[in-house]
């Protein structure tokens, strides 16, 4: 019967990742709002990724590593370096055009995700 | 069954901020109860794992009959993802875990099932980890708990090992929410354990090549865990992908479990086993002359758009956007109250066995996400 505690619990993954999503960020009443702008392509313009940031602040309080987890860089191989799609395309590939083909050769992706977004719940139950 | 205080430890966010526990606290109020907990008996643990061990056994049976019967319009299924249901309960394909909500009676000693937590249930990291530190932090080795979360975990993810498709299990949730991620992550971490090589993917990462479900970086997908509901992937646009993926990916949990999170499994297994002492009576589209009743949605979540009805008048509702697909009738429990506030207990099903438990408590009688978790011990 497992109706018992368990002797030991030990955890491998980066638990400080998670922890320091919850240190709350000191607040003034005159604070400038921190903005946030990403590219991943020397010859792209800038997104501007501060909503996502203040997503995650709501929850965390600091951008922390938790942001770059959401915007989660992939390589593209090839020579061609990274992309992410939390960026608009153009941030992207820019004036790139190798990187474009090669980029927009991968899969659709968004397709699953929507109603949490649209709900704005958790998952869990 | 009762609560039982401790000296505050002034240090006790820093303590849980250690072990990655990041959602302790809603804008300063908190969710983790530090300083008091609900001293249980040993009967009454042993109680609990029967009856989950039990209702386990009916969910089974349930899912069968609806299977066997076609019963998915109760459900609100789509039709498309039926013979996926049925191809995943054929051919017992793995789930790892879920989480059944019961309300206690301490004057009749009665446990009644509230709601079967099966597809996507969470508290999991609590329950199996900082309830865990907590004990220890508290009483070291000299208490007991019910709580074996973490080695069955192990355990079972080493027995389904072997029948997982693919080099890798890949891991998804949502992006926006800490809790979700921390109960995947600390999945992830007990799948690795079991020597699984696993990835995490955010399930709106996940890519369609037009024959495999992908990552980021456009490996096909062979085995996922997601902790987003089967009714939510189902309708959105890559849902209809689930069938048509040549590798033919092994979700879990699996799409059986569908079946088992709706709350139309409630009148079923009343109809399957009529005046059950662990279940309430329950009935589709009206209250069947019940005149004290809580009326919920099929598909509600965090306790969304239920009203409770007391001698037939609405004492208490709920908000949400739920309740389209139609509601279910069940009776209303008596949930055990103390001066802090309502508790259910939660008990987990983890491959198969009963192996921990957790408290929610509430100031109304209804378990939300602002519901605060509580630790218990055996003494």
């Amino acid at each position: 019967m497992k109706k018992r505690s368990s002797k030991a619990v030990q955890l491998l993954l980066i638990t400080s990742v998670l922890a320091s999503c919850s240190k709350p960020a000191p607040k003034t009443e005159n604070e400038v709002k921190q903005q946030v702008f990403m590219r991943a392509d020397s010859t792209a313009q800038y997104t501007n990724v501060t909503q996502q940031y203040d997503q995650q602040r709501s929850h965390s309080g600091g951008m922390g590593s938790a942001l770059l987890w959401y915007m989660a860089f992939r390589h593209l191989g090839g020579g061609m370096g990274y992309a992410s799609s939390g960026l608009k395309p153009q941030s992207v590939v820019g004036t790139n055009t190798a990187k474009a083909n090669a980029y927009n050769k991968t899969a659709t992706r968004g397709g699953f995700g929507s109603t949490a977004k649209k709900s704005n719940v958790s998952a869990s139950s | 069954m009762k609560i039982k205080y401790l000296t505050k430890d002034p240090d006790w966010v820093q303590r849980l901020e250690k072990l990655g526990y990041g959602y302790h606290s809603d804008n300063n109020t908190p969710y983790w109860i530090d300083h008091y907990y609900y001293s249980i008996s040993e009967a009454l643990a042993d109680k609990i794992y029967h009856a989950t061990e039990e209702l386990w056994q009916m969910c089974l049976k349930a899912v069968e009959y609806v299977i066997e019967n076609q019963k998915y319009a109760l459900f609100h299924i789509p039709n498309f993802i039926h013979h996926h249901i049925e191809k995943s309960w054929e051919n017992d394909a793995p789930g790892i875990y879920g989480r059944f909500d019961f309300a206690y009676d301490a004057a009749k000693d009665q446990l009644k099932m509230l709601e079967f937590n099966a597809d996507t249930p969470t508290s999991l990291f609590e329950s199996g980890v900082v309830q865990w530190y907590w004990k220890e932090h508290f009483f070291g080795n000299k208490k007991d708990q019910f709580n074996s979360v973490h080695d069955q975990l192990i355990d079972s993810w080493k027995v389904l090992k072997p029948y997982l498709k693919g080099s890798k299990l890949h891991f998804s949730c949502v992006k926006e929410s800490l809790e979700d991620l921390t109960n995947v992550e600390y999945l992830r971490d007990t799948a690795i354990q079991a020597g699984i090589e696993t990835k995490l993917v955010y399930v709106d990462d996940i890519g369609w090549n037009g024959q495999h479900f992908v990552d980021l970086e456009d490996e096909a997908i062979g085995s996922i865990f997601k902790l987003y509901p089967w009714e939510w992937l189902v309708n959105e646009e890559f849902g209809i992908h689930i069938i048509n993926d040549v590798s033919e990916a092994q979700w879990i949990e699996p799409s059986w479990k569908m079946i088992l999170s709706n709350k139309a499994i409630l009148p079923v297994l009343w109809e399957l086993y009529p005046n059950h002492p662990l279940l309430l009576e329950s009935h589709f589209n009206d209250p069947k002359g019940m005149s004290s009743y809580v009326k919920k949605p099929l598909l509600s979540r965090e306790g969304a758009n239920i009203s409770f009805v007391y001698n037939d008048r609405t004492i208490f509702e709920t908000q949400g956007d739920y309740g389209e697909e139609g509601f279910v009738y069940q009776e209303l429990a008596a949930l055990h109250k103390e001066g802090s506030g309502y508790s259910i207990i939660g008990s987990w099903i983890i491959g198969q066995e009963p192996c921990g438990i957790s408290f929610r408590e509430s100031d109304y009688p209804v378990t939300t996400d602002k519901s605060r978790f509580l630790p218990h011990i055996i003494e």
